[in-house]
């Protein structure tokens, strides 16, 4: 509150409103979206960019200056990614991968959360804690065991590899524990005055209640799983069952030079990802509030 | 996110749940049962056994391939520390960790208050600030490797405009740094701006009302009152990206692999080709632990920073 009073002992300065324009200007606050509009001109760029540049010929790439826009248009970097990566595959592999990742996660968050923000049992609050205490744990600090104990139960190379380390989130437990502190504890003691069964009452009233926070995890969570690196990277070895950002990134380590390829190819990795993003847009937004706040 | 670890704690003390009625607790103690024990077991194994295992690990010579090893107590230690290139992976990781995080906070801080008193087109806006974010590393590295690519790349074209040499960028002991930083506050500058937006939002529009009728103009208010509102928030985006960025590993190995000459060298990169190409999981774990030590530090200073700080 030191602050607030800080601002009213000073004179209280009479904003000099001289003339209409300026006062039209600052009150719809044009500078501001003036500048924000640079920015975001700046953000979107790179994409608008790899965009357009997947449809140039290759000649037309190299030219000085360059085209913003495809003065020839052809699909003929596509044509070649398609020749050169299974795309197809890849689609199905990262998109078969990142569904059960995710709905594994979300599921189990989604128990969990519930189990740990409505249930009173013994040791609860050390097997929370001990539970959040993973979330500061980077990667890189269990990676090696995690891959030894892969290859001992001979599942390297396999989807299950890929899916095993990540069927629980903390994060995820987290943000649905918060949300079940916010259903009244009448409700769920009124459905069992009504002889639901525990799990019937999680599976067909608490779960469809949850519809806020599930969206925002699920936004989450298929964007990240979606675009894991380095565990694919590390685990699987074999091309039939590659994830599309390590196919990627190996076909840009060799063919870098043809940069209408390879943009095509990003494109085509961007692509699922952006018409998620943009469906459960307000979402994510609401997601990231949850990160930082509440 | 570790600062969810104090916040955790509050909902406890105030949002802790009552059963009432005299029905049985019975069944709700099976079902805490069925769920919490495979949660138990599934944390032991696939985490807190690993990490110990690493702990372990560092402190023998074992390889990636052979099953046999020895102890070596802590010559792994010994050996990186003593490594120029190991204190050289520290310091570029420490410098890419603090440069980033404090453009990328102090970028995202203003975007944010210029975001705070509009209302129209937010939405998309906010939608264009974010999509670097969530777009995977390796598409966006596949741009800026032609960006900044030394021939034909777009950074040297538009030198070129202006008659001025071309540079190297990732191939330039001297620029590799900092390319990799530009291209890391371009991708991170949105979702921190969200965070702070969305900080923004938060604050009463009481205390803003009362500086108003007081006669404060609007640049008071964004300096005098919201902004040491938001120190919480700055301090938890700050910290959490700081954290974020000591783990760099994606832009890193897909741009550089840690060259020119270990200028873009990192620690993470560093853990993943010690294990993973030279086998040496022994000295890899070493690493790690070091990794794990850093990065516990800085969650313990956020812990403290957020308990101490002042709240309305």
């Amino acid at each position: 509150m030191a602050q607030v009073t800080a601002v009213t002992s000073s004179p209280a300065s009479s904003t000099v409103r001289s003339g209409y324009w300026p006062h039209i200007f600052q009150r719809m606050h044009l500078l501001n979206y003036l500048i924000l509009i640079v920015g975001a001109g700046a953000m979107l760029f790179p994409f608008l960019w790899m965009f357009s540049t997947s449809f140039k010929p290759r000649a037309e790439i190299m030219v000085f200056p360059p085209t913003l826009l495809p003065a020839t248009f052809t699909w003929q970097n596509y044509a070649n990614v398609f020749d050169k990566l299974d795309i197809t595959q890849l689609y199905i592999n990262t998109g078969y991968v990142t569904i059960v990742k995710t709905s594994l996660m979300i599921y189990s968050a989604a128990l969990l959360g519930y189990v740990f923000g409505k249930f009173r049992f013994w040791g609860q609050d050390f097997i929370f804690y001990a539970v959040l205490f993973t979330m500061i744990i980077p990667f890189e600090v269990y990676v090696i065991p995690l891959y030894q104990m892969m290859v001992f139960a001979k599942i390297g190379d396999t989807y299950s590899a890929l899916i095993l380390p990540h069927m629980l989130s903390a994060y995820a437990i987290f943000l649905f524990r918060q949300f079940m502190f916010t259903i009244p504890n009448e409700l769920i003691d009124a459905a069992r005055i009504d002889s639901a069964g525990e799990w019937y009452l999680f599976h067909r009233i608490i779960l469809p209640l949850c519809g806020p926070v599930l969206a925002t995890t699920v936004s989450f969570y298929f964007m990240w799983n979606w675009n894991d690196f380095l565990w694919p990277l590390i685990v699987i070895t074999s091309s039939k069952r590659a994830m599309l950002p390590v196919a990627l990134a190996t076909f840009v380590e060799q063919h870098g030079t043809d940069f209408g390829m390879v943009m095509a190819g990003a494109t085509l990795a961007v692509i699922p990802v952006i018409l998620i993003f943009i469906g459960l847009q307000r979402y994510v937004v609401q997601g990231i509030a949850l990160t930082g706040l509440k | 996110m570790s600062s969810t670890l104090s916040q955790a704690g509050k909902s406890i003390r105030t949002g802790r749940p009552h059963f009432t009625g005299s029905h049985s607790h019975l069944p709700q103690r099976r079902m805490a049962l069925t769920v919490v024990v495979p949660a138990i077991l599934y944390y032991l194994i696939l985490r807190y056994y690993p990490v110990g295992q690493t702990l372990f690990l560092s402190f023998t010579n074992a390889t990636l391939l052979a099953p046999d090893y020895q102890f070596v107590g802590l010559h792994n230690f010994v050996t990186i520390f003593s490594e120029p290139v190991f204190l050289k992976v520290l310091w570029n990781t420490t410098y890419y960790a603090f440069i980033t995080t404090a453009l990328t906070t102090g970028l995202a801080l203003g975007i944010a208050f210029l975001f705070d008193p509009i209302r129209r087109g937010v939405g998309l806006l906010r939608l264009i600030y974010y999509l670097p974010t969530i777009t995977s590393a390796i598409a966006i590295a596949t741009i800026w490797l032609w960006f900044y690519q030394p021939r034909f790349g777009l950074f040297n074209q538009i030198l070129a405009l202006f008659g001025t040499p071309p540079i190297a960028w990732l191939n330039s002991l001297a620029w590799a740094m900092p390319s990799l930083i530009f291209m890391s506050v371009w991708g991170g500058v949105g979702f921190s701006a969200l965070i702070f937006i969305a900080g923004l939002q938060g604050i009463p529009s009481s205390l803003v009302e009362a500086a108003l009728i007081d006669g404060a103009s609007e640049r008071q208010i964004a300096w005098h009152i919201k902004l040491p509102l938001l120190s919480r928030v700055i301090t938890f985006v700050f910290v959490t990206s700081i954290i974020g960025s000591f783990q760099v590993f994606q832009q890193v190995y897909l741009m550089t692999r840690g060259g020119p000459l270990n200028s873009t060298r990192v620690l993470a990169l560093e853990i993943y080709e010690d294990a993973f190409q030279h086998l040496k999981i022994g000295q890899a774990a070493s690493i790690a632990c070091v990794l794990f030590l850093i990065v516990g530090v800085l969650t313990i200073v956020q812990l403290r920073l957020q308990r101490s700080d002042w709240e309305l």
